[in-house]
């Protein structure tokens, strides 16, 4: 393990303020309430005006529809979204994986049918990993894809699906022949769903505060064509596994309460609460500052053809903890009772955190299997 | 001037190989015992590496300051019992600074001299009086080295440890931190090149004790991994426990943050002031140090609390280190301020852009 101290150059530079720019005029500060991170509004208009300057699936090869930019410039656009908090949310998925699950592992049809669509920001996908039995303990999935003619037969349930009443496509992990001899990593494959395939029934688990993200996807006796494989049948596991490395360790993982607290600093500029607030600014800027240099250090490594599974997991079991301790930070901090329909968007923002964030170190994989999967890869004494 | 960024890979396998085979446990403890380890640093100067950084000219050995904090992190690595910040990258920065002579022997520099020792000008030399505590290694050096601001004009003075009375101290690590009493020495006054100050000096302490810190914590991250998977209970090792494992993650996490900021604060300080990152750099490795120290230890159990394990030269120097140059207190209401000053707007990008904002 090795993060390896990295920068921005010219042209990546010039990147960042083409975004800066862009946000600036497309979402002036104060005329909007920003999102909180990854968990962005859903905005199929603005999807596509980054589409339009390149900037969804921007890593994918020009030849469909992508910019061949790099995961490092990937990087600049989703850090400034994020702490902008603009509304990624339509694209999200399929900008973050599963371009580059369909790129890597996808048939030359699948990549014609779907890789322009997601770089025009046109593709809203799902991923369908969890079920009522399978949580951290994702090799144990049950729900099963039946061979039939031309294609298969799905029976089971998926949950926590984000999106999935809202989104296009459905990328679902599916045990295509049964475990044997206990060797539960056999036997997966990975499948596109339409989502309004006949016999698949989305209804909404509602999140704690009554808001609609996850569902649950029911499915009775869907067919699934052979040509929506991905990649090879049973090596869904290997292929997932791939997949975590990219889904992990970027600013998605860490930046989710830069907005409000940066709100806070705009409230407080001028009042007595500006010294208060101080010390607080100086710690929590050079914790960002270094955690964004490792993260950073990450994506340089994935451009080198690398899959740093260990490093991304240890990111993002750190940025995780750092938002909810920021949260705790501000909460601490901010002697007055904040409310979720208050005039100031500090307050509306902060009681947003306070109620979601707990989600954030639980979602994609939760700190106690990161935890399990680095301390794997940790290398003691050089022998 | 060519823009370095990276460190001659020469100079890492070098200083590793000389200080892993100098710096075992043994040496380490007795150097504690004895106050010094002669032996080690004569090993450490027949190779030039506590002069890195400073030119040929001026007697030193050349080289960036990159490569002077990259042996800095070494000696953090393998908690080599010597002066090696002091020497170099402060005392003969200072030094440089003021055309004076690097001397054969070992260069020491008073760490806080503004509240507790003064200088006034007599002629053109300068007359030093006061009580300076916690000086590094003293004992063993041959020169003495502060810095006065006398009428705003910043002096360094170069002064033989002969010529001062030094009552031995020591750090929770057990190194020298004398105290050295200045009783009218009279020295050549010689002024600073502009860009040295109290200020300057402050952050290149930080700087210093960043890149060892840097060094330490990955040295013990690296210990516990390997302790914990020898260690066997309940039949198996204990590193295959979760609640084990959460503490050699955390561990390696901290290692991992505390070097890239150490590496980059370098890396910035070696092309100009590097402000932002040096206050950063040093917060960071504080409060690394902190949780670091505190998961190591619990995950090594009792045997962790004892001499005889090789944990508490790393834990201890941490704990030490973390309070010199700047606790948690100085560098995050530095930081704050820079930050409230900039405001919203400029927020991140303070963030992604540093000191390079503030210019």
């Amino acid at each position: 393990m090795r993060f390896t101290p990295t920068e921005l150059t010219q042209d990546e530079l010039r990147l960042q303020q083409d975004v800066r720019s862009f946000l600036f005029e497309e979402l002036p500060p104060g005329s909007h309430d920003p999102c909180l991170g990854m968990a962005a509004r859903k905005d199929k208009e603005f999807s596509k005006k980054m589409a339009e300057r390149g900037w969804v699936g921007m890593a994918l090869p020009k030849e469909w529809g992508g910019s061949d930019r790099k995961a490092i410039d990937r990087f600049i656009v989703v850090e400034e979204m994020l702490r902008w908090g603009a509304p990624v949310g339509h694209h999200w998925v399929a900008d973050r994986q599963t371009g580059n699950v369909i790129l890597k592992f996808g048939t030359q049809e699948q990549r014609e049918r779907f890789l322009p669509a997601i770089c025009r920001g046109e593709l809203g996908f799902s991923i369908g990993m969890s079920e009522p039995d399978s949580g951290s303990d994702l090799a144990s999935v049950s729900t099963k894809a039946e061979r039939a003619d031309d294609g298969w037969i799905i029976n089971g349930t998926k949950i926590w699906t984000s999106g999935a009443h809202e989104n296009d496509w459905f990328v679902c992990l599916l045990r295509t022949s049964p475990m044997e001899d206990g060797n539960k990593h056999a036997g997966l494959s990975q499948l596109l769903i339409d989502l309004t395939s006949p016999g698949l029934e989305i209804s909404p688990i509602p999140f704690l505060d009554g808001s609609h993200h996850f569902n649950e996807v029911t499915f009775n006796e869907v067919f699934v064509p052979d040509t929506n494989v991905v990649g090879d049948l049973g090596m869904g596991w290997h292929q997932n596994t791939t997949e975590m490395a990219y889904e992990r360790g970027g600013p998605d993982r860490w930046l989710s309460p830069f907005s409000t607290v940066e709100q806070l600093l705009r409230e407080a500029k001028g009042t007595e609460l500006e010294a208060t607030v101080s010390d607080l600014f100086g710690e929590l800027v050079a914790r960002w500052w270094g955690i964004r240099n490792l993260s950073l250090s990450v994506a340089r490594l994935i451009d080198t053809g690398e899959a740093p599974s260990v490093e991304s997991s240890l990111v993002k079991e750190m940025g995780t903890r750092f938002e909810q301790e920021v949260v705790e930070k501000l909460v601490h901090l901010i002697d007055l009772e904040y409310s979720p329909d208050s005039n100031s968007m500090f307050e509306r923002l902060l009681s947003q955190c306070v109620v979601t964030f707990p989600g954030n170190t639980i979602r994609g994989g939760t700190i106690e299997i990161l935890r399990s999967v680095a301390s794997k890869g940790l290398k003691g004494l050089p022998a | 001037m060519t823009d370095i960024t990276t460190v001659d890979p020469l100079i890492t396998e070098t200083a590793d190989r000389l200080l892993s085979q100098t710096c075992d446990h043994e040496s380490i403890q007795r150097a504690e015992a004895e106050g010094g380890a002669p032996e080690i640093w004569d090993a450490f100067a027949e190779t030039g590496f506590p002069w890195i950084s400073i030119s040929e000219e001026a007697g030193g050995s050349g080289g960036s300051l990159l490569d002077a904090l990259e042996v800095l992190r070494l000696v953090g690595y393998h908690a080599a019992p010597i002066p090696a910040a002091e020497n170099g990258v402060l005392a003969g920065w200072l030094l440089g600074a003021s055309k004076q002579e690097i001397p054969s022997g070992i260069a020491t520099v008073v760490p806080s001299p503004g509240s507790q020792v003064t200088g006034i000008l007599s002629g053109d030399e300068v007359v030093v009086t006061g009580v300076a505590e916690r000086v590094p290694w003293a004992r063993a050096a041959e020169k003495i080295v502060v810095l006065l601001e006398i009428d705003s004009t910043n002096f360094v003075a170069s002064i033989d440890q002969d010529l001062c009375e030094v009552k031995p101290m020591t750090n929770m690590a057990g190194e020298p931190r004398d105290t050295v009493s200045f009783n009218d020495v009279k020295v050549a006054a010689c002024p600073a090149e502009p860009g040295v100050s109290p200020e300057s000096f402050r952050f290149r302490g930080a700087l210093s004790r960043s890149a060892l810190m840097a060094g330490a914590i990955e040295k013990m991250s690296q210990l516990t991994v390997t302790y914990t998977n020898d260690r066997i209970q309940f039949g198996r090792p204990v590193a295959k426990f979760q609640a084990v494992q959460q503490h050699l993650v955390w561990g390696a996490q901290d290692a991992a943050l505390a070097r890239m900021a150490a590496e980059t604060a370098a890396r910035e300080a070696n092309r100009g002031d590097a402000l932002f990152e040096i206050a950063a750099a040093k917060l960071i490795s504080n409060q690394a140090a902190a949780r670091a120290t505190k998961a190591c230890h619990q995950a090594h159990g009792a045997m962790g609390m004892t001499q005889e394990y090789p944990l508490h030269h790393l834990s201890r120097r941490l704990w030490s280190w973390r309070k010199e140059y700047g606790g948690d207190a100085e560098w995050s209401r530095w930081l704050g301020e820079v930050a409230v000053a900039q405001g919203a707007d400029a927020l991140y990008p303070l963030i992604t852009g540093g000191s390079s904002t503030l210019r």
